[in-house]
């Protein structure tokens, strides 16, 4: 599913030069649930924007899907997103003033999907995260658990094969931090995406099949996660 | 038109702000509209109070110089002609302290129901006008403002002349906005006569010609012909009479529409720094947005169409409140007050005016909504979500 090979990236910030990513290699097999750790200024949210779309490397070559990144326009880039990859972030990201469906909506505009069509996919997705009964709220009206599962189902309802997660339990107490985590691992197990989570939250190594490892702009190591056969053999 | 719910959301996500913005828009348009009824108002103005078939003839030198009587005879005969009359300015007042109220003029009774036969006057007023020596005819509007009525016996002193004459109306000029006093121009001829001081010259000569077609060859046979005269003159159709004499006013009214454009320039900046302000608040729901797949296209066009929606929509309220001012104005003239409101009864906003009205504020939204739209379109997705999260 992807593909990072030999990738750079490095920002300047004035006259500094930061190197967010230095050659980082990293393959991420279709339908697996992956974790991106590390502290802070590691690279992770870097190498996440990067395989997902948001941000281009210096070098190197990233391939999602079969289509090689690099190639890709903005115009061609935004599509690519906008198919493929559903985005969940830290802070939920709502748009305030959109009920909880309507949100879910959002991604569904750039299709040709009717509005009834439209209407029912978003009810599907919310259904997919249990919160149908809430669908009519809007995000001030919502717990920040609920909210979230509403970035997760808006990040599902355009049935992306990868989704990613930017700390996503990261402004979540304990107990939702668990649901939230335990929802990605479904669209994982049920719905075989393929799930790229960044986070510094050790309850999620349990959830996921490899916890991938990265300080200072390089991918330092990649194990098995909790989910894995390996450590559910181990167990 | 899918987006067209979000934008609306969007809109009302600070309804103050939102309201007070529109509200500016509004009035500022409301004005434009109403300054832009005046030209309109004045080419109504003068196309209600004028004819094209009516010249009127002059001192070269200038109107306040006066030409021979003899002249009326000439210009009678000139081809076309149907109907000539003299003019003497009498600059009468009620109270010479107050100075001259309304225009009044001695004219030639005979013709001067041809000269204006399209004023309508009654036959009997114009009969009366010309068997009674002291008649008077006057314009419907200084009826009212007097609460003069036919039958009345004014007295007017002349401001120009050591005269004061007593009048008997016998008769109205059967409109709205007629302020004319005339009467008999042998009246006066007398009343000089009685002062010792008798005159046998005129201001002005009222023609009418009976062919559109031949007022051009008319006024140019009558300029030729008193040509090294003991007077030139200058002819001209009425329309372009009035013109002339509200040009003044119409340079004003050029002015007033310059500063209407600055009010709408200011506006515009008003309305940009509105949506600089709601742009700016939601970087980041715009950076999500774009991740989300939405291309830069799409975020310019919808937050672009957020500045046009709002300041078409507060335009075409403005055109409605410009239209509803207006129509007040003239009900309240229907209702006694139009004298007082003088040629503002006559500004009326049309329905080019309001399609004017609706471009000027879908520009508006355009140019207000247009760099920030821009800006926040062009902004890096990464760099984003990097500085707000």
């Amino acid at each position: 599913m992807i593909d990072i090979v030999n990738v750079s990236r490095v920002y300047h910030r004035g006259a500094d030069e930061i190197h967010a990513l230095e050659s980082v290699n990293l393959h991420v097999s279709k339908g697996r649930f992956v974790a991106l750790m590390g502290p802070s200024g590691s690279g992770k949210s870097t190498l996440l924007n990067v395989l997902a779309g948001l941000d281009r490397p210096n070098s190197g070559e990233v391939i999602v899907g079969g289509r090689r990144l690099n190639d890709l326009s903005e115009d061609q880039l935004a599509e690519f997103r906008a198919h493929t990859v559903g985005f969940v972030f830290q802070f939920f990201n709502l748009i305030p003033v959109l009920s909880a469906v309507e949100n879910v909506e959002l991604p569904l505009l750039l299709t040709k999907l009717s509005r009834a069509e439209r209407r029912q996919r978003a009810e599907t997705a919310l259904r997919v995260v249990g919160l149908t009964e809430r669908a009519s709220h809007l995000p001030r009206q919502l717990s920040g658990g609920e909210q979230q599962r509403v970035a997760i189902a808006r990040a599902i309802v355009t049935d992306a094969d990868l989704v990613v997660a930017d700390e996503p339990t990261g402004d979540l107490d304990a107990r939702n931090a668990e649901e939230i985590l335990s929802l990605l691992q479904t669209l994982k197990r049920d719905f075989g995406k393929t799930v790229v989570i960044v986070t510094h939250d050790p309850r999620a190594e349990k959830w996921v099949d490899e916890v991938i490892h990265l300080d200072k702009g390089l991918l330092l190591e990649t194990r098995p996660g909790g989910a894995s056969g390996e450590m559910a053999a181990s167990r | 038109m899918k987006y067209l719910p979000f934008i609306l959301r969007n809109l009302g996500r600070n309804p103050l702000r939102s309201l007070l913005t529109a509200s500016a828009i509004a009035l500022a348009i409301a004005l434009v509209c109403i300054l832009r009824t005046m030209p309109a108002g004045m080419d109504a103005f003068l196309s209600a109070i004028a004819s094209n078939t009516r010249i009127s003839t002059h001192n070269e030198a200038g109107m306040v110089y006066a030409m021979p009587y003899s002249y009326l005879q000439k210009v009678r005969a000139v081809p076309g002609v149907v109907a000539a009359i003299s003019w003497q300015w009498f600059g009468g007042a009620i109270d010479p302290a107050k100075g001259v109220e309304f225009p009044n003029f001695a004219v030639d009774p005979e013709d001067f129901g041809k000269v204006y036969e399209d004023w309508k006057i009654a036959p009997q007023a114009l009969e009366d006008f010309r068997k009674y020596r002291d008649a008077a005819i006057v314009g419907r509007a200084t009826l009212e403002k007097h609460d003069w009525k036919v039958g009345d016996t004014v007295t007017l002193q002349s401001t120009v002349f050591p005269l004061q004459l007593s009048f008997r109306i016998v008769g109205e000029v059967p409109n709205e906005r007629a302020s004319q006093f005339y009467f008999q121009r042998e009246y006066l001829i007398q009343a000089f006569a009685a002062a010792g001081a008798p005159i046998d010259s005129t201001g002005m000569i009222w023609s009418r010609i009976d062919d559109p077609e031949r007022v051009a060859p008319a006024m140019k046979q009558i300029d030729e012909m008193f040509r090294n005269g003991e007077a030139e003159t200058t002819s001209e159709t009425e329309k372009s009479f009035f013109g002339n004499f509200f040009g003044s006013l119409k340079g004003i009214v050029t002015i007033i529409l310059i500063v209407a454009g600055i009010v709408t320039l200011c506006i515009v900046f008003i309305a940009a720094n509105t949506a600089s302000m709601s742009v700016r608040e939601r970087v980041g729901e715009i950076a999500i947005l774009k991740a989300i797949g939405f291309r830069k296209k799409t975020i310019f066009t919808t937050l672009l169409a957020e500045a046009v929606v709002l300041s078409t929509v507060a335009g075409a309220a403005g055109a409605l409140i410009s239209l509803g001012l207006t129509s007040l104005l003239r009900s309240s003239a229907s209702g006694g007050g139009g004298p007082q409101l003088g040629p503002l009864t006559g500004f009326i906003v049309t329905d080019a005016i309001l399609v004017q009205a609706i471009f000027i504020s879908f520009f508006i939204g355009i140019l207000s909504g247009w760099l920030p739209a821009l800006g926040a379109s062009r902004r890096s997705v990464a760099q984003t979500l990097r500085e707000v999260f």
